[in-house]
């Protein structure tokens, strides 16, 4: 059970994003994606749910090979596989013409989710999930009955998290999740995204500049430089890199540290 | 410079203008095709998903409900001065032949046929073909979109057709009620600037509108409020590049719409008058061979 990148690559328009990338994340594991901006981190993410599919290579997400699934016939299997992935987006990405709870439980109303559990749930059913979620995601319930413009910026990342988790993904896939946060909520929303990937033992990929908390919390971090994999290891040999941009992200980290921070071992 | 080397160099001139106006001529029809046949695909898509699909039909009436509620102020008061303009200028113009008496009939059928719909398409492009666009376009550069996605329900299925459907519904009532509208509205200034007597004016109506003309405000009706649907959810649904790519999404969404609707308007003029008259021949075939 793992997600699986074999050798690919992918151009937009004369730009090569991504160039023979191959890796893959085991079950529970967490995997950082870091690089400077324009290197194809996001681009990874979008190819594991299907939204673009590669110019060579392949893409398999358990026994499903995505990178094959972007026809018209196929494109039911390709919903089995993002029903099992999770996206929490760059920005929240709500829906903004329906509530906090509206958007929360709008994946639970989706005909493909009510196939995939074999059965339309009720309003209760769908008011107690989205209570659950939104408990593991420390939100009160006061927020339900808002609009996402009528919330700050730091729950609308919250909600989105929720909205993620309700249809219950066995892989989490986050999209710079920190962006646009102020430093507490930046840090809530990586204490939470451990705790998620621990409590509900899914396989989490972050696409993130934060090194500090792909140092603390990931089991591997993948570094990205011109569509290339620069380096795919464990925080501890990550610290330890001689690759120049490695040590840049990581001299650049070490000066905003405070001092109790500590590396994964 | 000698006159040789002048001549070569205003010829190169000319030729290089030349390829650049053709270059630029063909880039134009190659855009133009590419715009046909991305919008065409779009348009299957749409019609593909949703006879596999079935149910938000709440959300189609809500749609409707918007989309309607939104135009028809808008719709009545410019109906009401499409067929005044429409009056007074026919009433100039017959009254140097002394046919006034064919006013009304005259000035209804080129409503209801041509103008009407046309013009009132024009202000649907404007009212719902833009904030149509401009709404699925914000919610494409903000992922949105990405997210319905993501969670396993088709965009197309919960964002577009409902929209598609709405707008479809909405114009073709927003169309007759504009359509009734600028009658009257006709009627009103026959009478109080032209000098016409009103029953002498709807009384030459039928003389040259009938349910054929009625037949063809419809489909037109329908044919151009398919453009405005169709381009509208597809530019906003393609749309890319952050804020500055929903302006542009808006901006060719109104563009396309006019564009589409007076080609659009020229081809069914055609086809209907040429199906119009199959039909008469055909009818008194059947009646010669009955009677």
């Amino acid at each position: 059970m793992s997600i699986r990148f074999d050798h690919v690559s992918k151009k937009f328009g004369p730009k090569q994003i991504l160039d023979d990338v191959s890796f893959e994340v085991k079950r529970g594991e967490i995997l950082f994606i870091l690089g400077k901006s324009g290197m194809g981190k996001s681009v990874t993410l979008k190819h594991i749910i299907g939204v673009f599919a590669p110019d060579a290579g392949n893409i398999f997400v358990d026994d499903y090979e995505v990178s094959a699934m972007n026809t018209r016939e196929r494109i039911d299997e390709l919903t089995l596989v993002r029903q099992r992935c999770g996206m929490v987006f760059q920005h929240p990405a709500l829906l903004d013409s329906l509530t906090n709870y509206e958007n929360i439980a709008f994946g639970l109303r989706s005909q493909q989710y009510q196939k995939k559990i074999g059965k339309k749930l009720s309003e209760d059913e769908i008011h107690e999930l989205v209570l659950e979620k939104l408990s593991l995601v420390h939100l009160d319930q006061e927020i339900l009955s808002l609009f996402p413009h009528e919330v700050s910026y730091g729950v609308q990342k919250r909600v989105s998290m929720a909205r993620t988790l309700a249809p219950g993904p066995e892989y989490l896939l986050f999209d710079e999740p920190t962006t646009g946060l102020d430093p507490l909520s930046t840090s809530s929303i990586n204490e939470l995204i451990f705790e998620l990937s621990r409590k509900l033992k899914v396989t989490s990929i972050i696409v993130s500049h934060d090194m500090a908390c792909a140092l603390s919390i990931a089991d591997q971090i993948l570094f990205l430089d011109q569509g290339k994999i620069l380096l795919i290891a464990p925080p501890k040999d990550v610290v330890n890199s001689t690759i120049p941009l490695v040590q840049d992200f990581f001299k650049e980290t070490m000066a905003l540290l405070p001092p109790n921070w500590s590396i994964k071992t | 410079m000698s006159i040789e080397s002048r001549v070569t160099d205003a010829m190169e001139g000319t030729t290089h203008t030349l390829q650049s106006v053709i270059s630029k001529s063909v880039s134009v029809v190659v855009h133009t095709l590419e715009e046909l046949g991305s919008g065409w695909i779009f348009f299957l898509r749409v019609m593909r998903t949703y006879r596999k699909t079935s149910g938000y039909k709440d959300a189609i009436i809500e749609q409707i409900a918007e989309v309607s509620t939104r135009t028809i102020s808008t719709v009545i008061f410019a109906g009401l001065f499409v067929g005044a303009i429409l009056v007074l200028q026919f009433d100039v113009m017959l009254k140097r032949f002394d046919a006034e008496t064919l006013l009304g009939g005259l000035n209804t059928s080129a409503t209801i046929r041509e103008i009407g719909p046309m013009i009132i398409s024009f202000l649907l492009a404007g009212k719902i073909g833009a904030y149509t666009t401009a709404e699925l376009a914000n919610m494409r550069v903000t992922e949105q979109i990405d997210a319905v996605e993501s969670l396993g329900v088709s965009p197309i299925q919960y964002l577009i057709i409902p929209r598609f459907i709405a707008i479809v519904l909405s114009s073709v009532v927003l169309l007759a009620i504009g359509l009734s509208v600028s009658v009257l509205g006709s009627i009103f200034v026959a009478q109080y600037f032209c000098g016409m007597n009103m029953y002498q004016y709807i009384a030459s109506i039928p003389r040259f509108a009938g349910a054929w003309t009625i037949f063809e405000g419809l489909v037109r009706s329908i044919i151009f409020s398919t453009i405005v649907a169709n381009v509208s959810t597809h530019k906003g649904y393609s749309a890319t590049g952050g804020a500055r790519g929903v302006g542009r999404a808006v901006t060719q969404s109104a563009i396309y719409i006019n564009v589409y609707i007076v080609v659009a308007n020229f081809i069914s003029s055609s086809l209907l008058e040429w199906i119009h008259d199959l039909f008469f021949w055909a009818k008194n075939i059947v009646e010669r061979l009955i009677f």
